[in-house]
């Protein structure tokens, strides 16, 4: 017999999404939910426009080659920064490969952040030095992964949150239902925060769910569900604060789902006018989250334009740093491939190892006997 | 079945133990000696296993350490996954073999890559304890093999102890190791008794030879270990010398005692219940011909498991190796005819 | 759609003027493409666009002076084009796929490295047989393989150290033979064969070539050489060095056959660098004596009999192989009369001589048996026509005939 502190109505999402921003950025009283500080929202804003501009410089980078694929973040500012920003240092971050915007704002380096995209490595950072786990692309498996996390650091006694970033279609999968499940039994400490930006590359919601949200999906696992305005990231903010600090004084998980939207193609290859319109898109670039925030600090005369402007050329000034470094090419050493496979490399890797560096020695002698042979052929 | 308690007295006194109470006694063990190992899984805890391998744990160390998960696969490997990435080490069970194929993409996408992911930075050190095989009568999804699925994918190790004694030191070890391994436990010897030494001499890695000879080698693991050693015994009888290598670790493999027996003897027979087809043997097989094709009289031969479903338990006697069926493989590694008809080695 | 501006080419730019556009409205452009060239205070610079897609704009002219920063080319990522034929283009999760870059094994093949090093067969243990087929041969034939000493690597006993043992011949094939009449094989046009495959093609392609021959009386020549070369202690000289002379001498007579023809234009020199024909191993060579003109006989015979040496041993350089003004080609050795030679492009006229043999010859009005030899000269008839190349091959004809003429010559 399972006994639950949280009636059912309770454990369900209210009947709107929750704001603390209109579209046109005026604040709007919230039940039971407070305005971030001043300071908060000046850094939201801040590491949005900085965020923004990572993105569009990737997918730029992508354009010229530079990278394999980029996933954009782009329109989903809001929810990578905020959910960053309400998290605290000993909590962890479990990212998806769309949300390298959240990575980089949780203080890894972009470069670092952009080894996977660009097919450098499968990872290119430590996930204990900022408390971030790899980017993860087979959808809904890290759920399961900051499940663990948490539960362990409840068992530990550790103050920490876990928090997973999921998408629309993430929600389908079997181990989404089974994080969820276990999360609950155990009371884990861990934050589900679905992204719902309305796409699984071209599967639009209606075809994802048939629930009334993704959040009201929490009352069947007896998780409480809030559904949020994603592209309020004061909104955002709150909600996951609410929630990490919910998580952390042993209530047990939350399930969030902010409603976005993805203003770009699935990746750079995609072609999104196969299969949504153009005045769809229109809509929400009006919704536009940085800009929401710019007009509320503005009216607030929290952001003069001066302070605008030196953030668009910092934007900038990291852009061309971004496009600086990555345009010394990566030295790839093929012995690596054998090194991490195992704590301590088995004779047989070894041999594998040397098996590889004598072929490409043999080879690169071909190359230059060819090379010899054909210059003596041309004179 | 025994208890803790009773089996701390039986290995004390030198008693045989069977295969189950080894395994229990290892992790009971492994769970005294360090804070951080956690067992877990579906019935594991209160039941204490449906094999009764856990017996008397959860009462041992307590329900955070020892503990019952809700009905998923999945959702048991990839929490362990999170734990390990949090210093923790879980040993979690998977019922029954073919019961763990919804981890598997846990398994291969997550366990065996995460630590060639990080560049070495984050390790799992998780034990993955399968009941595999059959020869218990089992309906269907009770019997499968499926360790080729592992073997198969880089990054994991996979064990399998033939005997009650390996059993021990195999699970001590693989709760030890650093990287994440796949523990075959072949259900059917559960029961088999020995006397059990809690030392281990013999690395995780490292194959045994388990019976000498100088005629033919066979090499085998888990299940079929017991009955091939039964092959070996009977061949006696028809004038062979049958040496017999229980491989006991399938991933990484023991290139160099296979080899230095398979150079010796001339012949060799891989026998797993396995079917055969892309079946370890092959692996197997394909190794001995390369580093041993100038001291082979004869072709490397396989007796497994037909190229079939696992069959119904009233016609399981069909399928698995048999002490005939490995006999007549013997007898088909071209034997040379000496004058008096009988065979004798090339 | 993307606009590349003018970037900073270095050293603190501030302008640069357009020069040429490598582009233009409409071109599909790769990543890192030089689109155009611009002239700084220091340098013409050509700059690479880092976008791919269609050109869709560009915003100035030859000759305009741009601002760093300022629009240069507006590119549409238009994703026609994106991958060169029979490759994917940029896909949904990655780079795509990339043509295979060709690589190529050395001749020499290593023995596959064996898995584990090869240990050496136990005291007590089984012998190292190359393969079962011939541990089976011994077995059939009563042979023990300890007995058996094997020559292989390591002690490996081969098939052959079996059939020794055995005291058997290899046996001789009956039958059909396991590849049949129908067996092609395929050899690509490669390395050396290639490049002279090449000039020969291109020799006939573009030379409208003649031929004019002459049978000649080389009697009195081959005496004069088998006196000249009676002294065992002087060096050889070799008939074609006899007839290398008498070439060299036929061109200062008629310099035009001396020459090359490089884009329109005869280019003709006071050198005689005489190529000769080589068949060596690895295929026809046309090894060069440089300044054979201002070599005696006997230099002339030590030259080529040196370049034919190194040709047959593959060491000649670069040098030696290039530069010829006119060419010499002995086919005779082949043991044939006459030869439609193909010129060695880009020179004018080739001189050949076939083999050597008795043949019934009008000597002082009566039948004789003389030592007889054809001697063809293929030209190009844009440089000359038949008069200087009849003239010059009579010439040398004469000089075969009546060597002791040449001295009036020398």
């Amino acid at each position: 017999m399972v006994t639950s502190p949280m009636t059912p109505e309770r454990l369900l999402p209210g009947p709107t999404p929750v704001t603390l921003l209109d579209a046109a950025g005026q604040a709007v009283p919230s039940d039971g939910l407070d305005m971030p500080a001043d300071q908060v929202l000046l850094a939201l804003y801040r590491m949005m426009v900085l965020g923004r501009r990572f993105d569009t410089q990737a997918t730029a980078l992508t354009k010229q080659g530079r990278l394999a694929v980029y996933p954009s973040a782009r329109g989903q500012e809001a929810c990578q920064i905020a959910a960053v920003a309400a998290l605290r240092p000993q909590d962890w971050l479990f990212p998806t490969y769309r949300d390298s915007m959240a990575v980089t704002a949780r203080g890894v380096d972009p470069v670092q952040v952009l080894t996977l995209l660009r097919g450098d490595w499968h990872s290119g950072y430590d996930p204990y030095q900022k408390r971030v786990a790899p980017q993860c692309t087979p959808l809904a498996t890290n759920t399961l992964h900051a499940v663990g996390m948490a539960r362990a650091a409840a068992i530990k006694g550790e103050d920490m949150v876990a928090l997973v970033m999921l998408g629309d279609g993430a929600t389908s999968e079997g181990d989404t239902h089974a994080a969820l499940n276990f999360a609950a039994v155990w009371k884990a400490p861990v934050v589900f925060l679905v992204q719902n930006n309305g796409y699984a590359i071209s599967v639009p919601l209606s075809k994802q769910t048939a629930a009334p949200s993704l959040a009201h999906k929490g009352i069947g696992y007896g998780v409480p569900g809030t559904l949020v305005d994603g592209n309020d990231a004061a909104a955002v903010y709150a909600v996951v604060r609410r929630a990490v600090t919910s998580a952390a004084s042993g209530a047990g998980p939350a399930l969030i789902e902010a409603l976005t939207y993805r203003v770009e193609a699935h990746t750079n290859a995609d072609d999104a006018t196969r299969y949504r319109s153009r005045d769809e898109v229109d809509s929400w670039l009006a919704r536009d989250p940085v800009t929401r925030l710019r007009e509320h600090l503005g009216r607030r005369g929290l952001l003069a334009a001066a302070d605008v402007a030196a953030l668009e050329a910092q934007a900038e000034a990291e852009a061309a740093a971004l496009r600086q470094r990555m345009n010394t090419g990566t030295r790839h050493d093929p012995a690596d491939l054998f090194r991490y496979v195992y704590a301590e490399q088995t004779p047989e890797l070894r041999r594998q190892q040397h098996e590889l560096a004598a072929e490409l020695a043999e080879l690169e002698l071909a190359e230059l006997e060819e090379a010899g042979t054909r210059d003596d052929d041309d004179r | 079945m025994t208890t803790t308690a009773e089996q701390d007295r039986a290995l004390a006194a030198g008693q045989a133990v069977t295969m189950a109470g080894a395994l229990n006694q290892a992790l009971s063990d492994a769970l005294s000696e360090d804070d951080t190992v956690l067992v877990f899984g579906e019935d594991v805890g209160t039941l204490g296993g449906v094999f009764r391998i856990t017996s008397g744990l959860a009462a041992a160390f307590g329900e955070t350490r020892v503990f019952d998960t809700p009905l998923a696969e999945s959702g048991i490997v990839g929490t362990a996954i999170g734990m390990a990435m949090n210093g923790l080490r879980p040993v979690v069970e998977m019922q029954f073999d073919a019961f763990a194929y919804p981890a598997f993409e846990q398994i291969t996408s997550h366990l065996a890559k995460l630590r060639n992911r990080t560049r070495g930075r984050v390790g799992l050190p998780i034990v993955i304890r399968i009941p595999y095989g059959g020869g218990i009568g089992g309906v269907e999804h009770h019997c499968d093999s499926s360790e080729a699925y592992y073997t198969h994918t880089a990054g994991l190790r996979v064990v399998t102890p033939g005997t009650p004694a390996d059993a021990y030191v195999l699970l001590r070890q693989a709760i030890k190791s650093p990287d994440p391994v796949i523990f075959l436990e072949p259900k059917r010897r559960y029961w088999s008794k020995e006397v059990v030494s809690a030392h281990a001499d013999i690395p995780m890695d490292r194959a045994v030879v388990r019976r000498s000879g100088s005629d033919v080698t066979l090499i085998t693991y888990g299940g079929a270990l017991a009955t091939t050693l039964e092959a070996a015994q009977a061949a006696e009888s028809d004038d062979r010398s049958v040496e017999v290598i229980d491989l006991r670790s399938l991933a990484p493999f023991d290139d160099e005692t296979v080899t230095a027996s398979v150079k010796r003897t001339g012949r060799a027979i891989v026998v797993h219940e396995a079917s055969r087809f892309c079946g370890y043997g092959a692996e197997v097989a394909a190794r001995v011909s390369e580093q041993c094709f100038h001291y082979l009289e004869a072709p490397v031969l396989r007796v497994a498991g037909f190229d079939i479903p696992y069959p119904p338990p009233s016609l399981e006697e069909y399928h698995l190796p048999s002490v005939d069926r490995i006999l007549a493989a013997i007898d088909r590694l071209q034997w040379r005819e000496t004058a008096s008809g009988a065979q004798a080695a090339g | 759609m993307a606009a590349f501006v003018l970037p900073d080419l270095g050293e603190g730019l501030t302008e640069a003027e357009i020069v040429t556009w490598h582009v233009r409205v409409g071109d599909i452009v790769a990543v890192d493409q030089e689109v155009v060239e611009v002239e700084t205070a220091k340098a013409v610079v050509a700059i690479p666009v880092p976008f791919a897609g269609r050109v869709a704009e560009l915003h100035a002219g030859p000759g305009d002076l741009l601002a760093v920063g300022d629009p240069l080319i507006t590119v549409s990522d238009d994703h026609a084009g994106f991958g060169t034929d029979g490759e994917s283009g940029n896909v949904l999760i990655g780079y795509g796929t990339t043509a295979a870059r060709p690589r190529r094994r050395r001749s020499a093949q290593h023995e596959p490295s064996m898995l584990i090093t090869e240990r050496p067969a136990h005291s007590n243990g089984r012998v190292p047989v190359v393969s079962p087929i011939v541990r089976r041969l011994a077995r059939n034939a009563g042979i023990d393989l300890a007995s058996v000493r094997g020559s292989g690597r390591d002690g490996l006993v081969t098939r052959q150290d079996v059939e020794n043992a055995i005291g058997v011949r290899p046996a001789v094939r009956t039958g059909p033979p396991a590849t049949g009449s129908d067996q092609v094989t395929r050899t690509p046009l490669q390395g050396i064969r290639k490049v002279t495959a090449d000039k020969l093609s291109r020799s006939r392609r573009e030379i409208p070539e003649a031929t004019v021959w002459v049978d000649a009386d080389a009697t009195e020549l081959l005496s004069l050489r088998a006196s000249l070369n009676a002294e065992d202690a002087e060096p050889k000289i070799s008939l074609l060095a006899l007839l290398s002379r008498f070439a060299i001498l036929g061109l200062r007579r008629h310099p035009e056959l001396n020459a090359k023809v490089e884009d329109g234009v005869i280019v003709m020199g006071p050198a005689v660098h005489l190529g000769f024909a080589a068949q060596t191993d690895r295929g026809l060579l046309v090894p060069v004596v440089a300044q054979a003109q201002a070599r005696t006989l006997e230099q002339l015979s030590a030259a080529l009999a040196d370049s034919t040496l190194r040709a047959r041993q593959g060491i000649l350089g670069p040098a030696e192989l290039t530069g010829g003004t006119f060419t010499i080609n002995n086919y005779g050795v082949f043991g044939v009369d006459g030869s439609a030679a193909i010129i060695n492009h880009p020179e004018v006229a080739i001189l050949g001589i076939g083999r050597i043999i008795e043949r019934p010859w009008i000597v002082r009005g009566q039948v004789a048996a003389r030592h007889l030899t054809q001697l063809t000269l293929a030209f190009d008839h844009r440089v000359c026509d038949g008069q200087t190349a009849g003239g010059f091959l009579r010439f040398v004809a004469d000089c075969v005939e009546s060597p002791a003429r040449v001295l009036r010559y020398l």
